[in-house]
């Protein structure tokens, strides 16, 4: 990975020569402080480019001296750096949990829906209706839930809902829809007991391949 | 209909654990807990080791980092995506940290220094007394930095994040990042030179 590094990209006259000359010091404005080398590189450049490319792609760096030497006098501070890079996870699973027992004590209900049943006055939280209705979604394959809002229709007990989507193309995309809102439709009226006036669904997003999901199953995809 | 496992069960979050961050995020957004607490535990540990690398203290990292959590939290209805979600979350943590440090000075001595991650040590061979003394030293030096550039420094090196992602973070361009990231090496490389 070479982002942003001017000398990632294959400068072909100046390939395969040990020494090189030529416009890697001058194209580019050094940083303060800055170095140029014997060779005619900046030090900011030959340090650059030692960390962010294969020591394979930069055959320029190996082959010269002076690329080597400054690359070299990193090393200490890199050797010292792996130790710090080395993730700590004990703390976490107690910050986790810290975490969301703060969040869950900042709940956010949404407004209240009423359920299809007028005379006991039933209502159900927005958010938490949503949050059944996404995992209704999901089970379909290839599909997963985003946004889910439920919209109040007329005077009755009528309910709207709106959700977006992202989907994956490996079959036609209004079959797969179709199958979504059924689903949610199902879920919605069977689970819940909304009146539901209808499902609106906008695909907003296309899935990347589909892990190998099995009925019943969860992947292990998030580690 | 098929597969038909809607259930509130603990299942529900693990269901969730191949979703992009964005689709995480935007259910977030709308109160789905169980979405939140993927994204905090699939970012968790690396803010850690940003906010440990940035105070010190692992137990300053995990104030640091818990805060940023719940202050996302809070601000996800506002958030627009215009950033992706790991790079707004070490925004977060980046300033949360700059805030405990303007609290309370860090101070240098031995024991406040960046710790070795130990939970390693049973997977891996142990480290010489030698190498733990040139980490305690890099730590050292990392803390007398510009804080601009140990930002920087830390983003790109412990982190692994590209150019474009540290300059999204410390709101500069990435002409400033490298710039920055030079002048940190330099530092580091004349503090860590007696270990040569």
């Amino acid at each position: 990975m070479a982002l942003g590094d001017p000398h990632a990209r294959p400068s072909g006259p100046h390939r395969a020569h040990g020494l090189h000359s030529g416009p890697a010091a001058a194209d580019v404005p050094p940083f303060a402080g800055d170095e140029v080398l014997p060779c005619g590189r900046l030090l900011s450049r030959v340090w650059e480019q030692a960390r962010d490319a294969a020591p394979a792609d930069d055959p320029r760096t190996a082959s010269c001296p002076h690329c080597r030497e400054a690359v070299e006098g990193l090393a200490t501070v890199n050797a010292a750096t792996r130790a710090l890079r080395t993730e700590d996870t004990r703390g976490l699973h107690a910050l986790a949990d810290r975490v969301m027992s703060i969040v869950g004590a900042e709940v956010r209900p949404g407004r209240l829906l009423p359920l299809a049943d007028p005379d006991r006055d039933l209502r159900i939280a927005e958010n938490a209706a949503a949050k059944v209705l996404r995992q209704a979604a999901d089970t379909v394959h290839g599909a997963r839930a985003a946004t889910c809002r439920l919209v109040p229709e007329g005077e009755g007990t009528d309910v709207r809902v709106i959700m977006t989507l992202a989907a994956a193309l490996d079959r036609p995309l209004r079959d797969r829809v179709h199958e979504v809102r059924r689903a949610v439709l199902h879920s919605a009226v069977q689970d819940l007991g909304l009146a539901v006036s209808a499902v609106d669904i906008a695909v907003v997003e296309v899935l990347e391949q589909e892990p190998l999901l099995r009925p019943g199953f969860p992947t292990g995809g998030g580690g | 209909m098929t597969e038909r496992t809607v259930s509130p069960s603990p299942e529900g979050d693990l269901l969730g654990r191949d979703l992009p961050d964005g689709l995480l995020a935007v259910r977030a957004a709308e109160g789905d807990e169980d979405s939140f607490a993927i994204l905090v535990r699939r970012h968790g540990s690396s803010l850690l080791t940003l906010a440990r690398c940035m105070l010190g203290s692992p137990q300053d990292a995990e104030e640091a980092v818990q805060d940023a959590f719940v202050s996302a939290w809070r601000r996800l209805p506002e958030y627009r995506h215009s950033a992706e979600f790991r790079t707004w979350m070490y925004r977060i943590t980046v300033n949360r940290c700059l805030t405990m440090r303007r609290r309370r000075p860090p101070p240098l001595s031995l024991d406040v220094v960046v710790e070795p991650a130990a939970g390693d040590a049973w997977s891996q061979p142990a480290r010489s007394a030698e190498q733990d003394a040139a980490t305690a030293a890099l730590s050292r030096a990392l803390a007398e930095l510009d804080v601009g550039q140990r930002i920087c420094w830390i983003l790109r090196e412990v982190e692994g994040l590209p150019y474009k992602e540290i300059a999204h973070v410390t709101r500069t361009s990435e002409p400033t990042v490298r710039g920055r990231l030079f002048r940190a090496r330099r530092s580091l490389q004349e503090a860590m030179g007696p270990w040569r």
